[in-house]
């Protein structure tokens, strides 16, 4: 790795490579160098937002529809999506004890596409928002941004599969035939669960996305109403796939967590089984709840109680989660390392933002909450409060497993401090803005609305807090690397104990701790 | 002190119902006096306040259990200063919480 | 207390509250739903970037709507172009309008004065713009 620095290696061989490891290290800075680059698009809106009818830094409504479709996009498909693929490659192989992914090649092609689908994307900057309704997309979205973001997210979607397929056949197929698939460490069943349900989620998106291209063509009219087709359609298809596709997003970080728990409570898992159990649970259950985006488009009564119970129905499996998680730390002799502190506050966001769902599916209150500030805020607070606190956790650990150095531990506490305050601070308010009704989307505002003036204002300086913690991420970054202290590459955490390192699967007998 | 913490949740979470009482009456006194229509509004804005409560309350006990567990057995903690039982293992966190690890 | 037996007392809670949850939304999303007979069917049309109304004697309206207090109204919603969402905040009125469809929506307003109507759902350039006026008046009859 370049980064590695005992034995230092030109670019390219990482870049060419095909070992597990090297994928994962382009997957994981892709991914966070897509996180900034978002992150900079979310501070420009908000930023926009600060005062009523200014028109600050963005000055016309279709470049703010722009922004805030790009930044959506990035942040689910090219940081979420990439980065627990990436962690995923550094440890599904160990876990399961495998030499590599199982085909190997296939893996980097996977990886290669994310980059060609995110030029697309960033080329492109289409104004379709990232859910990209028909007939909006259909019949006025301008070209050929949204050609060219229909093209990007075939492809992402493409690769996602493909690291699926990978990662299903690694787990299933190339476990080491002593290690009973229920003692599988809990992040690999995430990445198992997660990557069924792509396989399962994503073709009927991939159907809608060629779908739209047509309609877009002129050659069909499965979306558009003046040619006979029907806009409901478009939305069915797409929320099947991104319903799912929470969890799929969700599920990663929630292994993660299960493998930072127990390690810095110094003491086993409270239980395994349950583990696996709501896992699975919420892989079934997350296809059962994609109507509950679509309560105001005209469905009847008994569709809605149906997709309400689907959605209840996902909360006792979240539930055991946190359950498990607590139960853990419980007894335990808790090190409160960077990598503790940002899990159990995911655990924090992830409880809040769960209440906030359950809220959202009660049928009346969508009359309240749908469309507005309220869901930024309600899905901004899993995206960021409970997916991204579980990413730089783990970004943190595997930190001196991958450069030999460690992350400077003040720095990361500013980190903490800033993006936890920052978290709350935007997205609690988001909520009260949405209760305020004010609608999300919108490019301003009228400035006699005095209480969605104050409330923009207080999440503005929130958002600001959050995006100058990640400068000191970024900087803890690129520091460490260069200039951190030497990791004690046997237990860089002080923790006691010996566990599997990533670093050793540069060795080919490296199957030794699990 | 099982028992305790028992009774205390189960407390918790009747208080939290008991103000529902009211709401539940507040709105039968309120469809009797309006004249033929039910105010859409006020019925939707009460589901979210008892929704509001319910959410708040079992946050409340949830956050609490967070913090007293961070505090508790943090490393730092006085109380915590012998080693678990797993720390001698080469990896703690192998092996399962019925068999006391390993 | 055995481990198992605190997780599925922790289960039945979580089980307790969200039936809780479900069954108290169905009783109000009933309640709710049910327009009345005697309500005056009111068309909103939804399109780029404004919203026009037409009321059951045949007046038109562009942007400002003007009802009367106490009576109950039952929107028809339709769209011309791209999805739209009819929403008035104060009153919690608030359905999408789809091209192809026809939804519906409705409430009786209870309180006279001029609230915001806006809409919800993300329809290109002039979305943030796409707000009118209900005014509601005493009531004539």
């Amino acid at each position: 790795m370049v980064l590695e620095l005992r034995k230092p290696r030109p670019v390219w061989q990482i870049m060419f490579s095909t070992h597990h490891t090297d994928v994962a290290l382009l997957y994981t800075i892709t991914g966070l160098a897509f996180l900034f680059m978002a992150g900079v698009l979310a501070l420009m809106i908000r930023t926009h937002l600060f005062f009523p009818g200014q028109g600050i830094l963005i000055s016309d409504p279709a470049t703010f529809n722009r922004i805030f479709t790009v930044h959506g996009l990035t942040m689910l498909f090219l940081f979420a999506l990439p980065f627990a693929a990436g962690i995923g490659n550094y440890l599904v192989p160990i876990m399961v004890r495998y030499k590599d992914m199982a085909y190997p090649k296939l893996n980097a092609v996977a990886f290669w596409m994310n980059p060609i689908g995110g030029a697309l994307l960033w080329l492109g900057f289409s104004d379709t928002s990232w859910v990209s309704y028909a007939p909006y997309s259909v019949i006025r979205a301008p070209g050929p941004a949204a050609d060219m973001m229909i093209f990007g997210l075939k492809i992402l979607g493409i690769s996602s599969i493909l690291s699926s397929i990978n990662f299903v056949v690694t787990i299933l197929k190339c476990k080491h035939p002593d290690l009973p698939l229920r003692q599988v460490p809990l992040f690999a069943w995430s990445i198992l669960t997660v990557s069924l349900m792509t396989l399962v989620a994503m073709p009927s998106y991939a159907a809608s996305l060629i779908m739209l291209l047509t309609d877009r063509l002129g050659v069909s009219g499965f979306f558009n109403p003046s040619a006979g087709g029907d806009p409901i359609a478009y939305l069915h298809l797409f929320w099947f796939t991104f319903h799912p596709e929470v969890y799929i997003f969700l599920l990663p970080a929630i292994g993660m967590m299960y493998e930072l728990i127990p390690r810095f409570s110094r003491k086993p898992l409270f239980s395994q089984a349950s583990g696996i159990f709501a896992f699975v649970m919420l892989g079934l259950i997350g296809f059962a709840s994609w109507g509950h985006h679509m309560y105001s488009t005209g469905m009847d009564f008994t569709t809605k109680v149906v997709f309400m119970i689907g959605t209840l129905a996902a909360v006792p499996a979240s539930g055991m989660h946190v359950f498990n998680f607590l139960a853990t730390m419980w007894g335990g002799r808790i090190r409160f390392a960077a990598p503790m502190k940002f899990a159990v506050g995911g655990i924090a966001l992830f409880f809040s933002a769960g209440a906030g769902g359950v809220l959202n599916s009660a049928m009346p209150l969508d009359f309240i909450t749908h469309g507005t500030y309220w869901v930024v805020g309600h899905m901004h607070l899993f995206l960021t409060g409970t997916i991204a606190f579980g990413f730089v956790a783990m970004a943190y650990y595997m930190f001196p497993f991958i450069t030999g150095r460690m992350y400077s531990e003040k720095l990361a506490n500013i980190h903490f401090v800033g993006m936890m305050w920052g978290t709350v601070q935007v997205f609690f308010t988001q909520h009260l803005l949405g209760l305020e009704g004010m609608a999300r989307r919108i490019y301003d505002y009228p400035a006699e609305y005095t209480s969605w003036v104050e409330l923009n204002q207080i999440a503005t300086v929130g958002a600001w807090i959050l995006g100058g913690s990640f400068v000191f991420f970024l900087a803890n970054l690129i520091y460490s690397v260069a200039k951190g202290k030497e990791a004690n590459m046997d237990d860089p955490f002080g923790l006691g104990g010996k566990y599997y390192y990533p670093y050793q699967a540069k060795n080919p007998t490296h199957h030794t701790g699990y | 002190m099982k028992t305790i913490i028992v009774v205390s949740v189960v407390t918790l979470v009747v208080l939290a119902l008991f103000p529902q009482i009211h709401f539940a009456n507040a709105q039968l006194g309120q469809k009797t006096s309006e004249k033929q229509y039910i105010n859409l509004r006020a019925e939707v804005w009460n589901e979210f306040f008892r929704m509001t409560t319910a959410a708040f309350v079992v946050g409340a006990i949830v956050s609490g259990t967070m913090i007293w567990l961070v505090w508790r057995f943090r490393e730092s903690n006085p109380k915590n200063k012998t080693p678990t039982r797993w720390e001698k293992f080469d990896d703690p966190t192998t092996g399962t919480y019925e068999e006391g690890g390993h | 207390m055995g481990h198992d037996t605190a997780e599925w007392v922790f289960v039945g809670i979580v089980i307790a509250i969200l039936f809780y949850v479900g069954v108290d939304s169905w009783i109000v999303q009933k309640a709710v739903e049910e327009i009345p007979a005697d309500a005056e069917t009111i068309k909103v049309t939804g399109q780029q970037w404004f919203w026009s109304f037409e009321h059951p004697d045949g007046t038109k309206e562009k942007i400002t709507l003007h009802l009367q207090k106490g009576h109950a109204y039952k929107f028809e919603i339709y769209a011309k172009d791209v999805m739209h969402s009819f929403n008035i905040p104060d009153y919690v009125v608030f359905e999408d309008a789809v091209p192809g469809h026809v939804n519906h929506a409705w409430f009786s307003p209870e309180q006279t004065g001029e609230f915001p109507i806006q809409c919800r759902e993300y329809c290109g350039i002039g979305h943030y713009q796409m707000r009118g006026t209900l005014v509601v008046e005493e009531s004539k009859s």
